[in-house]
């Protein structure tokens, strides 16, 4: 345990009310959590731990488990528990993992005996609002039980910049009054972490020629996207900046802004924002994918997005499809056997594809007997480089195992870590460092060829929309429309798509002939892969090197640092390409010697040289290298136990996790290689992540020191009854207003609510309001209002997905059926606008799909269905007790029988959505063929949509009961995807 | 009234009330003729509908309530169209919406004069039209399908279907999909795997 980590316990722990922490992210939270609870002793009440993302809660388990394992020591409440055995827990003094869900509902049915709670962890805790169901929780839990603490945390500091003082808002809607700020910049953390620092060696690679085009290119592109929308004066100009564009959050600013008003704008404003966001990801995957899958995804985006998108229209974006293209695969001309330039800093194997001897063939490639594709395939070059410190990080091991085994700590695992930022690119290295890049890129190569003729084969989309991109602005007079065409290749003429699709069956042809005739021809490609030269800026600095900087000044101590302690080699640009030429000159004459060399033979060949790779021959012995993805989250340092860490993609959590470590096992060696690109937006935006949260703390140390908290805060003042009293002599004051004097009952409102709706924010703004919450599982209806009204509420997007679905019409339909007045609640949010679109949008006629024909047709079939329009939650809050106030307060036992078919003895009496796979089964009745009247036999027949995909068709005719519907099923299924051959 | 219908079965009639109400000039997909009538606007044999803009709520509150119970009995479908034409909306429309329930009407918001024309036009328009396009028929078209039901994953997106599909060659061999294979798909990160699989080879009812 480190020790700041104490330090932030025992603060905590003061005030015996909780508090809420927040600490920058890659401290270890987990770690920080589990030390927690390891104080918790049975004897003061359960700990309910709330809202843990679950690769969260498994880390606080591994790392509970970690000293001393004590299985008993905690559970999960689920919904598979029944109420008795749920109490048992909650009455068991131990530590409960448990969702909002479940816990808000046994709140309201009083199946929590309160007093024996000792308190609540809200983990995740910037994901709150004064609406979410934890706010709910909180409130219920201070008027029931106000000696329980709750204290919330988060490690996303950043998060807490939205919004007008978010971080004062959820200390008052969680009733709390310490905030503790934990910063890396903090004291006590930085001199800890900085005591002991590992030893770091940041390379910076140098991106290809071509790589550093396509980052210009797609930089130039966002900035022209950037200008365009601040031209639109419809967001806030500060906030546009290339650099905020990097991040995901700027997705989130943008929207805020635009949110409000989002009806108002114009299909071009939406299409920038949206624009922005595959411009961000562009940038990321240039770092992050092989120059193949790369060009795969971008075309990938051509067909999907074609005609919508702006952005692929303006010139720089033109350019960002040639250089992929080129750092893939060239075109040339047989006779000339030139190339058409450029291409000279490219490594370049050029080989024909053209069969001259296979003229017989009939293919369509006969036709075009000029073109030749002449593969690139260029390498990342991290990836040569990433080898190269594998080698040396081998030599020195054999160093040291010659000098005597004794100078190898017995805690020195010798496991290398490779961290890269997601599963895929772990996957690729490792099959990288096994088989040589030439088999990757090959395959990568031969994967993107087949599904080329997948793409191809696509119905290209209406052509018959040609009014749209007609550029603007910057964007403007560059574009070179003929969109019609544009959809595929605007830059690829046809022949070199006939070569590709060429290609594609011969490597087709050959995976189905699956023998190979031709033995091997290996060759020689001379010493391209050298010796381990480096061809890179080799930093090694002491101590706290750059990239654990003392956080507050991140750009100074870059450069300073980078400029005093070059240690290593810098090998000219110009030698670099010299080889690069050597390579392409050696590639050239071998393509002579076997320039006749058929298609499939030339793809075989290669395919068997990958095997045998130059660089894995004269290679040196490798250390054996774990991989590990950041996305997974999973923390595993202590797990693994390296020495070495390599971290490929770099990412400022995982740099503090790195640092925690060390801080945690000060004996140990550990020395950590960083691998950036240099001058690529991989630095910028890791430095800026850094600033962005430091940036983000001192707004909170700022807000802080003006916070204005009510004394009642620790709950005391606010009984459960004070607030009904409260609520209900202010109802009864509307009653007498409203209906002449009518006597009212002393009774709080009751409302009855399905489970299922717990997820959404209305059940607790009803509470707010002071009406009785009876969470049920009902049939039928959202919310019963009265044995006679009964509403199904839905959000705008639920509003016209149920209506694509059909789902709407059916759950009207049994409104209608049994209740005398069934009610739609159609809520708007309140940050968006509160209308469907804007006058400009209706259009001149009346079209089938527009959400006023759909309401219309609803309202001519269901002429007693009632609609509320509502503003907001709050306002429907407001109506909710406007309908109740003449009305009887509903039954909730009859409630609960309406629509459940018990006459079959089916009773399903427990239809909650937690037991269900929803996304599963809302996929399942998406699919052709299953109906509402066939979908819950096909879930009984089957475990898994996984299954469902194997079912013979007879099978599911049983189930679904109809060969039609089954065969509509099957065929469907086993469509194939649209192509070509 | 009924003398009124026969004389022009695919008009809507207006009622000389509504003369001037600029409204009528977006009534353009259907014809209008200005009658005698109780109701605002004679839809069909059954359906008609009364005008309310909330702003003229605001100075004559009663005026609602006074205009549904003249309708009497008559109709079967009784539409309150609402023009949202005020900013400070929650307190008018909480009346109208109380006026419109318990008094057999639906209401219907518009936040535009076209907008409420175009409720207008379609009621008269589908007056007699099935309920098939609400009620989850869908297009035949296979990526229509295709792209509909793997939607239904979120932050499933257009561009993933076709790499998917691609990927994979049909449906079928995308929902049996390894993990591993479901990863290796560029743009398809980690969370959207796991979504993927989840919801793939999760059983339908997670009770055990």
């Amino acid at each position: 345990m480190v020790e700041f980590h104490e330090q932030i316990i025992s603060d905590l722990i003061e005030d015996p009310n909780g508090g809420l922490v927040i600490l920058s992210s890659g401290l270890c939270l987990h770690k920080l959590i589990s030390s927690l609870l390891q104080l918790h002793s049975p004897s003061q009440g359960s700990l309910l731990i709330l809202s843990s993302s679950p690769p969260l809660k498994s880390s606080i388990l591994r790392s509970l488990q970690n000293p001393n394992p004590n299985p008993n020591f905690h559970s999960e409440i689920t919904s598979d528990l029944s109420a008795t055995q749920r109490l048992s827990l909650y009455t068991s003094g131990g530590v409960l993992f448990i969702t909002a869900r479940i816990l808000i509902v046994d709140l309201l049915t009083s199946r929590l005996p309160t007093t024996s709670l000792s308190g609540l962890l809200i983990l995740n805790s910037h994901s709150l609002t004064e609406t979410s169901t934890e706010a709910f929780i909180a409130r219920l839990l201070r008027t029931l039980n106000p000696k329980a603490y709750i204290r919330a945390f988060s490690d996303k500091p950043v998060s807490f910049l939205s919004g007008f003082a978010k971080a004062e808002r959820l200390l008052k809607c969680l009733y709390l009054r310490k905030l503790h700020l934990w910063p890396r910049f903090q004291v006590y953390v930085s001199q800890e972490l900085e005591k002991n620092p590992p030893e770091v060696v940041d390379i910076r690679v140098p991106m290809t020629a071509m790589m550093k085009g396509i980052q210009t290119a797609i930089i130039e592109v966002m900035d022209a996207c950037l200008k365009e929308m601040r031209k639109t004066n419809k967001v806030d100009v500060e906030d546009l900046t290339v650099e905020k564009g990097l991040f995901k959050s700027f997705d989130e600013i943008v929207r805020r802004q635009l949110d409000p008003i989002w009806h108002t704008l114009g299909k071009k404003t939406k299409q920038l924002v949206s624009d922005l966001r595959t411009l961000r990801k562009l940038l990321d995957y240039l770092i992050r994918y092989d120059a193949v899958s790369y060009l795969k995804y971008l075309e990938t985006l051509r067909v999907s997005e074609s005609f919508r998108s702006v952005w692929i229209f303006a010139e720089s974006s033109h350019k960002i499809f040639e250089y992929a293209k080129k750092r893939v695969y060239q075109v040339g001309r047989v006779d000339g056997g030139k190339l058409d330039g450029q291409n000279k800093n490219v490594m370049i194997k050029k080989r024909k594809l053209k069969d001259k001897n296979k003229k017989e063939d009939s293919l369509p490639t006969t036709t075009n007997g000029q073109v030749v594709l002449q593969e690139v395939l260029e390498e990342a070059p991290k990836w040569k480089v990433l080898h190269e410190v594998l080698e040396e990080i081998e030599e020195e091991r054999q160093k040291q195992a010659s000098l005597g085994e004794q100078f190898l700590d017995e805690d020195d695992s010798g496991i290398v870590l490779v961290a890269c930022k997601d599963e895929r690119s772990c996957m690729q290295l490792e099959d990288f460092i096994a088989n040589g890049p030439k088999k990757v890129m090959q395959d990568e190569w031969e994967k993107y060829l087949l599904s080329k003729v997948e793409l191809q084969a696509l119905p290209k989309r209406k052509k018959n929309k040609p009014k749209d991109p007609k550029g603007f602005g910057v964007l403007d007079g560059v574009v070179h429309i003929a969109p019609a065409q544009t959809t595929e290749h605007s830059s690829a003429s046809k022949p070199e798509h006939d070569a590709l699709l060429a290609a594609a069956k011969e490597i087709r042809k050959l995976a189905k002939k699956g023998d190979l005739e031709d033995g091997p021809q290996p060759q020689v490609v001379g010493g391209e892969h050298g010796k381990g030269r480096r061809k890179w800026k080799l930093q090694k600095t002491a101590a706290s090197a750059d990239i654990f900087l003392k956080e507050d000044d991140v750009n100074e101590n870059m450069v300073t640092k980078s400029d005093e302690s070059i240690v290593s080699v810098s090998v000219s640009e110009n030698e670099i390409q010299k080889t690069e030429i050597e390579q392409a000159v050696n590639g050239g004459l071998h393509k002579d010697a076997h320039g006749s060399s058929s298609i499939n033979r030339a793809v075989l060949r290669k395919h068997n040289e990958g095997v045998e790779s130059t660089l894995m021959e004269n290679a040196k012995p490798v250390p054996p290298v774990h991989f590990y993805a950041l996305e997974s989250d999973q923390h595993i340092l202590d797990l693994m136990n390296p020495t070495v860490v390599i971290v490929y993609h770099a990412d400022m959590t995982f740099v503090r996790e790195i640092e925690i470590y060390k801080a945690e096992n000060p004996s140990k060696k550990l020395k950590v290689y960083f691998l950036f690109y240099e001058d690529s937006t991989e630095v910028q935006k890791f430095e800026a992540s850094i600033r962005r949260e430091n940036g983000a703390f001192e707004t909170l140390i700022r807000q802080k020191s003006l916070m204005m908290l009510p004394v009642d805060q620790d709950g005391h003042g606010l009984g459960l009854n004070s607030s009904v009293e409260l609520q209900a002599t202010s109802s009864q004051n509307l009653v007498t207003r409203k209906a002449g004097g009518r006597k009212e009952t002393e009774k709080e409102m009751q409302v009855i609510v399905d489970m299922r709706e717990f997820m959404s924010s209305l059940p607790n703004v009803l509470h707010q309001k002071g009406m009785r919450v009876i969470p049920v599982t009902l049939e039928v209806g959202d919310y019963i209002l009265s044995p006679s009204i009964c509403v199904e509420r839905k959000s705008i997007q639920d509003l016209f997905l149920s209506f694509t679905s059909g789902r709407l019409y059916h759950q009207v339909e049994t409104m209608s059926r049994y209740y005398r007045i069934p009610v739609l609640l159609i809520e708007f949010s309140q940050e968006k606008s509160f209308s469907f679109q804007s006058a400009s949008e209706i259009g001149d006629d009346v079209t089938p799909n527009s959400i006023i024909s759909k309401l219309s047709l609803l309202a001519l079939h269901f002429p007693r269905l009632r609609i509320i329009w509502s503003r907001s939650l709050h306002a429907t809050a407001e109506i909710f007790a406007s309908l109740k106030s003449n009305q009887d307060e509903p039954d909730e036992a009859k409630a609960i029988r309406v629509g459940v078919p018990s006459e079959e003895g089916v009773v399903e009496n427990d239809v909650r959505a937690e037991n269900y796979n929803t996304s599963a089964v809302e996929f399942l009745r998406r699919l052709p063929g299953v109906t509402d009247s066939n979908y819950r036999a096909l879930m009984d027949g089957c475990n898994s949509l996984a299954e469902l995909a194997l079912l013979p068709i007879e099978r599911l005719a049983e189930l679904m009961g109809g060969q039609k519907t089954a065969r509509t099923l099957r065929d469907f299924l086993d469509a194939k995807y649209p192509t070509v051959l | 009234l009924s003398s009124h219908y026969c004389q022009s079965r695919n008009a809507i009639l207006v009622s000389h009330r509504q003369k001037g109400n600029p409204l009528l000039k977006h009534i353009r997909n259907v014809r209008w003729n200005l009658v005698d009538i109780v109701c605002d606007y004679l839809l069909g044999q059954n359906s008609c509908a009364l005008y309310l803009s909330l702003r003229y709520h605001l100075l004559h509150p009663d005026y609602l309530y006074y205009r549904i119970r003249e309708l009497q009995k008559n109709f079967k479908l009784r539409v309150v169209l609402c023009h949202v034409d005020v900013e400070d909306v929650v307190k008018p429309l909480l009346e109208v919406t109380r006026t419109a329930l318990f008094h057999d009407c639906t209401l219907l918001c518009g936040w535009s004069l076209e907008e409420c024309g175009r409720y207008l036009e379609t009621i008269k328009v589908y007056e007699n039209k099935p309920a098939d396009i609400i009620q989850g028929q869908m297009d035949t078209d296979y990526m229509y399908l295709l792209n509909h039901a793997l939607t239904a994953v979120r932050r499933v997106n257009k561009t993933d279907v076709v790499t998917l599909g691609s990927t994979f060659g049909s449906l079928a061999n995308i929902m049996d999909a390894s993990m591993e294979d479901l990863a290796r798909c560029p743009g398809i990160g980690e969370r959207k795997v796991k979504r993927l699989y989840d919801t793939f080879h999760d059983p339908f009812k997670r009770v055990t």
